[in-house]
């Protein structure tokens, strides 16, 4: 009897947090070590790229405009309709990007958890306040907010960060609130309020880790959509100003070329 | 569930009301006017635009003016298209949006829930990563890119369909704009569905009923399936709106007489009266589209009650 | 008391045409379609459809098939008789118009010069708040003040003689005068119609027009049909029985609609495509320049540019014939002045450095910004509107100056209307500016650079060019006139107040079986009248 005992440190195995579990079995998943390895190569691409090609993003070359790639004259990817290096304004426009990308997701999905979470748990008259207010911001067209942010605080690049912000953080939200509408009726919940833990505490401490697997879905649709929005904004014309430039830019101003597929 | 909807549809009016209200400010406050162009008008024809279009008065007078034509349902007169009302502007331009929006949508439900279903089921085989590719490549190819693409091959060089136009409501100048919404909010719809279930599929309740022995297709589609829509029909309504009314892209790239371009053209041109009277329209949709999905998260998650 | 040298003058200027001129000139042995439609994008929405108010481009082509003043432009451009059969200038400041028997309104109604009177009394009104009443206004008597609502319209110098017969009266003597009135603005209205059904006259089924259509179908943002006028006292050399306008805004919708079959005409074709299209359709591309100069204008009260030398050396750098020939690529001609080719009434001056070598040209700019005290690292901001196509000229223009004379330019895009607030408000150091000629006449194009002028957004006066245009303006010896407005242009011009840089042209897409298409028109005045369908 006491053998066993004995040997039971040896037999059980470690404790493990949830974040470690999710470690392993994230590097377990082929299809996710080589996105992650993807991810990692075009980010560090964006950030040495620039320095290490020979061209300037804004560098005009009047005389191989919207030219193919060509090794002659080191313009791999070709240039663009005012003679500039294609491959490093890619390279450049993706730091951009994915920057825009990367600070606009954060910050609507800080905003989207925190309002849905609070309207869907409170309920009652602070939900539906709260989700009035999501409603209206759904309907002020967004092109308008767009216009006015851009005309009156300018085109730097932390304002296109805001104004898409501004429209994404309410498809969280509704998300947020609709889960936290169905999990604030189970027993764990229950359990902590008679056990007497106050409303903020409940909130992150035993919806929002409970919203997290929603929560990332919705995050892995929104980031392409927040750097969709930003083209879309470029598209408008009220995107990143020249002579910088983003994917956005970059797309608009290619798919304007693709007039038909003939040779 | 009837004092709710009743008390939804009257938090309805005070929200039109602030939307008005603060898109108008919002109009006002954007440097420019309807009537600064190349050509700079002379001070007497501005004064009798100006008083023509009421806009010679105090803010606030401007604004109650509109309220009470609002009440009477007289939308206002438009700047930029001057001899249509709004109400005929709008009028012309809904059932446009309706048809292809609201039909893309339906399609891109029910396509993209059975696609999420069968992904999900099947997780992490081959019929899981070609869904999820079809969903991925929906989601990050821009509409400005796809759009164009499905012209020039199906208009240019199959000649099946028109490149755009819009003729009555004839069927061939649908297709391809209800298509390209489609593949549009199929791929999002999809994937949420996708991860929803999954996640659904491992919680206590479907495992209890898989050991009762049901079948899978049991399990799926009387246990699961209404849990694990409940984020997606979350983003139904928004995505609904958006398909209704700002398809821009869509209406821009297939030459669509819709929403969509009136209220991008309406900003750009400081047509405040056509904005506003598209904000009042947009809004009652919103209200309606989001009280409708809040009734179904009622229906879907009996221990939702309002 | 007019010498008798001003007399002959005078009898040079009048001129007398008796016999019709067929619309649809159709060379012998075409074969034609049995179906004459056709179906051409137009642009944008009109407007508006009221002759009166409409402005744009879009709205008016439509509204010349609609409409048609005392003249008309035929299909190569030339004036010919409209409403009028003829007409004379009795003196500098006066004409007489004969107007045809047989002309009648849509609904049958006869014209009679009343109805001129009528339409050109309210297109000045400021109660109708017409944006072109200045414009045009200006040239006629008491136009201008009555525009302003100074006067009332009762003391406009047009005057019903008898029942055809119309007498203008101008402000000053108007060579152009013919042309003139073939815009729509100054057309005839049939007044019990307007008066009937108020702002809704101009829909369908209720507008009466003289022209050679008639409204069929208006469909906001969708399309406008045109049906043949029976009553139009030409009708039988119309040959198109149908006309579709489709408001096309996307230009590279436009010319995949156009592809497709869709259209049987393009509005205009989108920047940056031109050499792939004419390599593929080569006789369906038509492009030909018009009357009409892309420029950018300093904003010369601004400190930065108070110098001359400043300016004159910006200008002088700007390769025009890279910007021409690769950048915009489109046929769009260099322009080293404000008065393009093609413009009646004053020569363009180009500037005498224009054929100098670029060595030449940097080496001077490089001395007069020195002189000037401007050292490299110099930055000015230039404004814009969004669209591929400035951003195209800016991006090249930045780059000339970086290279060539280390001036940095920081640019700045915005909406159009407020970059035109902007503009007029003086709001700017460097802004991108257009302008399409009204008529043809170089003072469409000085009102641009003169003192006192709307249209003026670089803020220079000078005073001795403006007392020289003065003197041009009412001058009667065409030649006389043609010199001092010639020389007043080199004058403001030797100031450096704008860039001219290049003229515009029209590149579009026709598709070869659509006859009656002249690329020698230089306003893009056509009227459906003069197409028609070959058979195909």
């Amino acid at each position: 009897m006491n053998s066993i005992l004995d040997q039971l440190p040896n037999l059980v195995a470690p404790p493990r947090s949830l974040w470690s579990d999710a470690r392993r079995r994230f590097l377990r998943n082929r299809a996710a070590l080589v996105s992650l390895c993807l991810l990692s190569l075009i980010c560090l691409a964006c950030v040495i790229g620039p320095w290490v090609l020979p061209h300037a993003f804004d560098s005009a070359d009047w005389e191989s405009m919207s030219a193919p790639p060509s090794f002659a004259n080191s313009h791999f990817w070709g240039t663009d309709d005012a003679g500039r290096d294609l491959l490093v304004r890619c390279l450049i426009g993706g730091r951009i990007s994915l920057t825009v990308g990367l600070l606009a997701t954060l910050s609507s999905v800080t905003l989207g958890i925190v309002w849905g979470a609070t309207a869907g748990f409170v309920g009652g008259k602070v939900d539906a306040f709260m989700m009035r207010i999501v409603d209206m911001m759904y309907a002020i067209p967004y092109l308008l907010i767009a216009i006015l942010l851009v005309t009156i605080l300018g085109r730097e690049f932390y304002l296109v960060v805001l104004t898409i912000t501004v429209f994404s953080w309410m498809d969280m939200a509704r998300v947020v609130r609709g889960q936290t509408l169905s999990l604030r009726s189970m027993e764990y919940v229950e359990a902590a309020r008679a056990i007497g833990v106050s409303t903020p505490r409940m909130i992150f401490r035993h919806i929002v880790p409970n919203l997290l697997g929603v929560v990332v879905i919705y995050t892995t649709v929104t980031v392409p959509g927040v750097i969709l929005t930003e083209s879309v904004l470029s598209f408008l014309g009220l995107g990143i100003q020249e002579p910088m430039t983003s994917w956005g830019v970059l797309i608009v101003a290619a798919d304007r070329k693709l007039t038909h597929l003939r040779a | 569930m009837w004092s709710y909807t009743l008390r939804r549809v009257l938090a309805a009016i005070p929200t039109v009301l602030v939307v008005i209200t603060v898109c108008y400010l919002l109009l006002h406050a954007t440097p420019g006017g309807p009537f600064d162009s190349d050509r700079k008008v002379s001070a007497a024809v501005l004064a009798n635009l100006q008083a023509k279009y009421h806009l010679d008065l105090p803010l606030w007078q401007q604004y109650l003016l509109y309220l009470k034509g609002l009440a009477q349902g007289d939308l206002g007169a438009s700047f930029r298209y001057a001899d249509w009302s709004v109400n005929d502007l709008v009028a012309s331009a809904l059932p446009v949006s309706l048809a292809i929006g609201g039909t893309a949508m339906l399609l891109a439900a029910v396509i993209g829930v059975t696609l999420g279903i069968v992904a999900a089921l099947r997780q992490n085989s081959v019929v899981d990563y070609f869904v999820m590719l079809l969903g991925n490549v929906g989601s990050a190819v821009p509409s400005f890119v796809l759009g164009p693409v499905m012209i020039i091959v199906f208009a240019i060089l199959l000649k099946w369909l028109p490149a755009g136009g819009w003729h009555d409501f004839e069927l061939r100048f649908m297709v391809l704009p209800i298509a390209l919404l489609t593949i549009i909010n199929v791929s999002t719809i999809g994937r949420v569905m996708r991860g929803s279930l999954i996640e659904v599929m491992h919680s206590n309740f479907i495992r209890t009923a898989r050991a009762k022995g049901l079948p899978t297709r049991v399990v799926v589609m009387r246990h699961a399936l209404k849990p694990a829509l409940l984020p997606v029909v979350s983003l139904l309504g928004p995505l609904a709106i958006s398909s209704i009314t700002s398809a821009l892209v869509t209406e821009t790239v297939f030459s669509l007489p819709g929403l969509g371009k009136l209220i991008v053209n309406g900003a750009g041109n400081r047509d405040y009266t056509l904005v506003l009277g598209l904000v009042v329209l947009i809004t009652m949709l919103t209200v309606t589209l989001n009280l409708l999905v809040d009734l179904a998260y009622a229906w879907l998650d009996p221990k939702i009650r309002y | 008391m007019q010498s008798p040298f001003k007399l002959t003058a005078i009898a040079a200027l009048t001129f007398v045409l008796s016999a019709p001129v067929p619309a649809a000139t159709i060379p012998a042995g075409t074969q034609l379609h049995p179906t004459q439609t056709l179906v051409r994008s137009n642009g944008s929405e009109p407007e508006s459809m009221d002759p009166a108010v409409a402005e744009t481009v879009p709205a008016n082509q439509i509204l010349r098939d609609l409409f048609e003043g005392l003249t008309a432009t035929d299909t190569t451009g030339k004036t010919v008789p409209g409403v009028a059969e003829s007409w004379k200038q009795t003196n500098p400041t006066t004409w007489v118009f004969k107007l045809r028997t047989n002309a009648k309104f849509s609904n049958g109604d006869p014209i009679t010069a009343e109805d001129f009177v009528y339409g050109i009394r309210r297109f000045v009104d400021p109660k109708t708040a017409s944006p072109y009443a200045a414009t045009f206004g200006v040239f006629l008597h008491n136009g201008l003040e009555i525009a302003q609502g100074k006067k009332p319209t009762s003391e406009l110098g047009v005057k019903a003689l008898d029942k055809h017969t119309l007498e203008i009266k101008t402000q000053d003597p108007i060579p152009f005068m013919a042309e003139l009135v073939s815009n729509t603005q100054l057309g005839p209205v049939h007044k019990a119609t307007v008066e009937k059904w108020g702002k809704e006259w101009v829909k369908p089924g209720n507008m009466v027009g003289n022209g050679a259509y008639k409204l069929k179908e208006w469909k906001v943002n969708n399309r406008i049909v045109v049906e043949k006028n029976p009553n139009y006292w030409d009708a039988a050399n119309a040959p198109l029985t149908q006309v579709t306008y489709l408001p096309i805004e996307d230009q590279f919708a436009d010319i995949k609609l156009w592809e497709s079959g869709e259209t049987d005409y393009v509005y205009q074709m989108p920047p940056g495509v031109f050499d792939k299209y004419k390599a593929q359709y080569p006789k369906e591309l038509r492009n030909q320049a018009i009357i009409g100069v892309r420029y950018y204008d300093y904003q010369t009260k601004d400190p930065a540019f108070k110098d001359v030398r400043v300016r004159k050396a910006l200008s002088m750098v700007i390769d025009r014939d890279i910007l021409s020939k690769r950048v915009t690529a489109d046929g769009q001609p260099p322009a080293y002045s404000m008065i393009v080719a093609g413009t009646v009434g004053a020569d363009p001056t180009p500037y005498e450095w224009a054929n100098w070598p670029m060595d030449k040209k940097v080496s001077e700019a490089k001395k007069l910004l020195e002189q000037a005290g401007v050292k490299p690292g110099t930055k000015y901001s230039f404004s814009y509107n969004t669209s591929e196509y400035h951003k195209k000229m800016a991006v090249f223009v930045a780059s000339e100056w970086k290279t060539k004379l280390g001036i940095i330019m920081e640019t700045e895009t915005m909406e159009f209307k407020v970059l035109a607030k902007k503009r007029h408000d003086g709001a700017f150091q460097i802004a991108r500016n257009g302008w399409l000629a009204d008529y043809n006449d170089a003072t469409t194009f000085l009102a641009l650079i003169r003192c006192d002028s709307d249209q003026n957004t670089n803020f220079h006066c000078n005073r001795e060019a403006e007392a020289l245009i003065k003197k041009g303006t009412q001058s009667t010896d065409a030649a006389k006139r043609k010199e001092f407005l010639t020389q007043a242009s080199k004058m403001i011009l030797d100031d450096y107040p704008v860039i001219p840089l290049v003229q515009y042209s029209l590149p579009r897409l026709i598709k070869s079986y659509v006859g009656g298409y002249s690329e020698l028109n230089p306003q893009d005045h056509y009227r459906s009248k003069d197409f028609y369908i070959i058979k195909h």
